[in-house]
């Protein structure tokens, strides 16, 4: 049952390194949007995760309002509109959950990258609110191991 | 951060041993530069939670009061907490400082078992993850920051699985 515990999993050397708050938003945009994806795959074949869905789509529009801002404050370039990868399976809660866990550590990983207080303070809260999506989708993932 | 949410974290900050400057710093009445002094002293205050969360996961182990179906998660998020804290430790002697050691008169004497228990383990979890979330930006070293910001995500998970087995809303 127990998840990866992320900060033991994710070593220094591990981590990505990113080079600039572009690239950080970057990895965040196409993330998000392939996470939408995936729990919009679901919902359509578990109207149980509709709910889910929802409420993770609009944390993400909120956060994708805030980035924006940040890009003008950090004159970061704007990315071009990101093309969720091709889902792996269709409609699994693992699958939501592993892009769910790589959207977080994308967070995780490029706080140190942004280079400015206000910045690394509005992206750890929108951190928390995908972490937050990410326990939910391990839940079910080990309610579903479990049956 | 609502004035009720910020007393609720300061009040565990204080019961885990948090003092001086990271209290104001946590109650939002001062904003201090990004400094070695900085880092070292949201390190100790970090630690100091760790230490709390560690001993009352300990103690809820050792006398059953974890519902027998959860004692894995509880398990679990008390070995997180063990990493969270060794993380820390290192960090500070890297930088030649001495880490703050746990407090010796922790009372979780006559804390009850179950669902309320639980409810007080979630305490803690809301008040390291709001203290972690609070001070992160203040944070001035990379390598801090980084072990910091996945600390917070392991905060989130133990404080939104406790939620979901107390039935609060987790989305």
């Amino acid at each position: 049952m127990a998840a990866a515990p992320l900060a033991t999993l994710a070593s220094r050397a591990e981590a990505t390194d990113y080079a600039s708050p572009a690239e950080v938003f970057a990895a965040i945009d196409r993330l998000e949007a392939a996470l939408d994806e995936r729990l919009a795959r679901l919902a359509a074949a578990m109207p149980a995760a509709a709910e889910l869905a929802r409420s993770v789509g609009a944390d993400h529009a909120r956060h994708r309002a805030s980035r924006a801002w940040l890009r003008v404050r950090l004159r970061a370039a704007e990315a071009a509109p990101a093309v969720p990868a091709p889902a792996r399976t269709a409609g699994s809660v693992d699958d939501a959950r592993a892009v769910a866990q790589e959207l977080v550590h994308a967070y995780a990983e490029g706080l140190p990258a942004l280079g400015d207080a206000t910045a690394v303070d509005v992206l750890a809260h929108h951190m928390v609110d995908d972490a937050r999506h990410l326990a939910v989708l391990q839940m079910w993932t080990e309610a579903d191991q479990g049956a | 951060m609502p004035d009720s949410r910020r007393e609720f974290m300061l009040a565990t900050a204080r019961a885990a041993g948090v003092g001086g400057p990271l209290l104001g710093l946590l109650a939002g009445r001062s904003a201090p530069a990004k400094s070695e002094e900085t880092d070292l002293a949201i390190l100790s205050a970090a630690l100091m939670l760790e230490h709390h969360a560690i001993a009352l996961y300990g103690h809820g182990l050792r006398r059953s009061l974890f519902p027998p179906g959860l004692r894995a998660y509880a398990t679990e998020f008390r070995g997180d907490h063990q990493g969270h804290r060794d993380t820390q430790i290192a960090i500070l002697e890297e930088r030649g400082a001495t880490a703050p050691s746990p407090r010796e008169d922790y009372d979780f004497s006559g804390q009850p078992a179950g669902a309320a228990f639980i409810r007080v383990a979630l305490e803690i979890e809301v008040a390291a993850q709001r203290a972690y979330t609070t001070l992160i930006s203040r944070i001035r070293t990379n390598d801090y920051l980084l072990s910091a910001g996945f600390i917070l995500v392991d905060e989130v998970r133990h404080m939104t699985v406790w939620q979901r087995v107390l039935g609060l809303r987790i989305y």
